[in-house]
């Protein structure tokens, strides 16, 4: 029930600033256009029939777009992927002797010192590469507000199938899994899947090392901001999307409680 | 092979959803009806970079620090050497303004005004962004970011005209014809005032009363809500200031003319006696030559009496 009471809170809030008129706020935001809770449906898998509606607050699942933000998440993410190993060898750690190779004056030649110098095939790499760090800083809030963009981004196109319970199948069936996806449109024809579950689950991610060219699966410890901006949906079990939320929200000034329950409104379809 | 997914789609609802489902869900029964996947990845892009200045000679950690990416030794490093990039050196050839001349010339003059047009403002209403119910100033639009960076002030244009629903109360330093008439045929009101260049950056802060000079603090056009409020009445007496400054009035001829007229809907529009114009000059340059009706209709006969 914290969601709603963090709603309600909000709402207060904005209705007091209101009835202040305090000319520090920018114009606030009235009444009738406030923004309310996202209210979404969950879902069984694999039948995909809608169970309960749940609610989220708009700072999780309804945030403005910012391109910004997640070119910045995106980039931190790539930078701190880069293995950082590539390695050349300076003509100090090239085996080989110091002697000079020809006298210095009076071959006709060019004056050359070791075998060793970077000019001369088999010598080191004057400007090579080193192993380094290329990982780059990002403010831990921006990085969940971030997180949080991608994931209302996705929500508001309609890309974000939230499943009720965890998404596993009875065993490890390629062909089962395949026909899943055909069945709603998941699959490689509409720009693959990425399931996100809370835990692994053995059997689907089994199933998916077949038929990788229709979707992808990943538990909610291996996601990116990349990952929920690449495929052309996310289906994502609740529990692991609520996890995620906990994970990053530190930029709330009130977050969700760990301990406390989601609100959700059980209403069984049919 | 067991009937595995021909049960499923018999158990599965999706085509024929349940009527106790509400209609807002409706996209979430048909996920196959998904448009086709673009990525937003390729159309990112940072917005801090692109204004990022390099300070020079700020240390070895900046890595422009020792000699601020200049070299060593020599006139370049040192100071004096003609600007290929900016300026009239052309790397010895003829200068560009020698060859082909000088064209154009900077009116020192002409007002620096933002543009602001009316579809903007709707746009900010629909969004909570602006309150139409309040007096909309150029500190509003600047605080509510419907405008950046005002120089000599604002201009309110009719693009989009017929987007304005919202009656609003708007007070700006010019506006057009066009955007006068569709903010009161929508039942809002506009004035225009003078603003100086200096006046504005004040008035963002919160230093100047916005819509009271001591032009328009008495006898103004400015009823309702745009009439100057009793805070602000107190700039004028000083000694119990609310605001530190006073709004300036326009002192240049050109700019007095321009708030006399109540077409423009000015502020200093009561300022015109009875049955005089805006203009200052003893005789309007350009007026309307006042034509008598009797011996308009006169002429009128005649010409129409005329043979050839």
């Amino acid at each position: 029930m914290a969601s709603k009471a963090l709603s309600t809170s909000i709402r207060a809030i904005t209705a007091r600033t209101i009835q202040d008129g305090s000319p520090q706020m920018l114009s606030p935001v009235p009444v009738h256009i406030a923004p309310r809770d996202v209210h979404t449906t969950l879902y069984s898998f694999p039948d995909m029939e809608p169970l309960e509606y749940t609610s989220y607050p708009v700072e999780y699942l309804s945030l403005p777009l910012r391109r910004d933000i997640l070119h910045r998440a995106v980039v931190f993410e790539g930078d701190a992927t880069r293995q950082g190993t590539a390695s050349t060898k300076w003509r100090g750690d090239v085996a080989g002797s110091g002697k000079k190779i020809r006298a210095q004056k009076g071959s006709g030649r060019a004056r050359l010192g070791d075998r060793k110098s970077p000019m001369l095939r088999g010598g080191g790499v004057a400007h090579g590469p080193h192993p380094r760090d290329f990982s780059t800083e990002l403010p831990r809030k921006i990085y969940d507000l971030a997180w949080r963009t991608a994931l209302s981004y996705r929500y508001k196109r309609g890309e974000v199938i939230i499943l009720r319970d965890i998404a596993d199948l009875p065993r490890t069936d390629s062909i089962l899994l395949k026909e899943i996806m055909e069945t709603n449109g998941w699959g490689h024809t509409y720009g693959r899947s990425l399931f996100i579950t809370d835990v692994r689950r053995n059997n689907l991610h089994d199933s998916m090392q077949d038929i990788g060219e229709h979707g992808k699966v990943l538990t909610k410890d291996d996601v990116d901001v990349k990952n929920l901006l690449e495929t052309g949906r996310l289906i994502v079990e609740n529990q692991a999307l609520k996890n995620i939320f906990l994970e990053h929200q530190s930029d709330i000034a009130k977050p969700m409680s760990r301990l406390s329950r989601q609100a959700s409104v059980a209403e069984t379809a049919v | 092979m067991p009937p595995r997914l021909k049960l499923l789609r018999a158990l599965t609802p999706l085509s024929a959803p349940s009527t106790s489902i509400s209609p807002f869900l409706l996209p979430f029964l048909h996920p196959q009806t998904q448009s086709r996947a673009a990525s937003i990845l390729s159309n990112l892009n940072d917005n801090a970079s692109l204004n990022k200045r390099i300070r020079r000679g700020r240390g070895p950690s900046s890595g422009k620090g020792k000699t601020s990416g200049r070299g060593q030794k020599g006139q370049k490093a040192r100071g004096k050497v003609p600007m290929t990039a900016y300026g009239r050196f052309n790397g010895g050839q003829t200068p560009d303004e020698v060859v082909h001349g000088t064209r154009g010339f900077v009116q020192h003059f002409s007002a620096n005004l933002v543009p602001l047009n009316l579809d903007r403002v709707q746009d900010w209403i629909d969004q909570g962004r602006l309150d139409p119910s309040r007096p909309i100033t150029i500190k509003e639009l600047h605080e509510s970011r419907c405008l950046h960076g005002i120089k000599d002030g604002v201009k309110l244009l009719a693009r989009n005209a017929d987007k304005l629903t919202t009656p609003i109360t708007i007070l700006v330093s010019r506006a057009s014809t066009a955007a006068i008439s569709a903010i009161e045929s929508a039942g809002g009101t506009i004035s225009t005032r003078y603003y100086s260049r200096t006046s504005i950056t004040p008035i963002l802060r919160g230093l100047i009363d916005p819509t009271t000079s001591l032009a328009a603090s008495h006898g103004s056009l400015l009823q309702g809500p745009l009439a100057p409020s009793p805070d602000a009445r107190k700039i004028l007496g000083a000694r119990d200031a609310v605001f530190p400054y006073r709004l300036p009035d326009a002192t240049s001829r050109k700019h007095m003319e321009y708030y006399r007229d109540p077409e423009h809907r000015g502020y200093l529009a009561h300022t015109v006696a009875r049955g005089q114009g805006p203009s200052l000059y003893f005789k309007a340059p350009g007026g309307r030559k006042k034509v008598d009706g009797k011996k308009r209709a006169a002429a009128v006969a005649k010409a129409e009496n005329m043979l050839w």
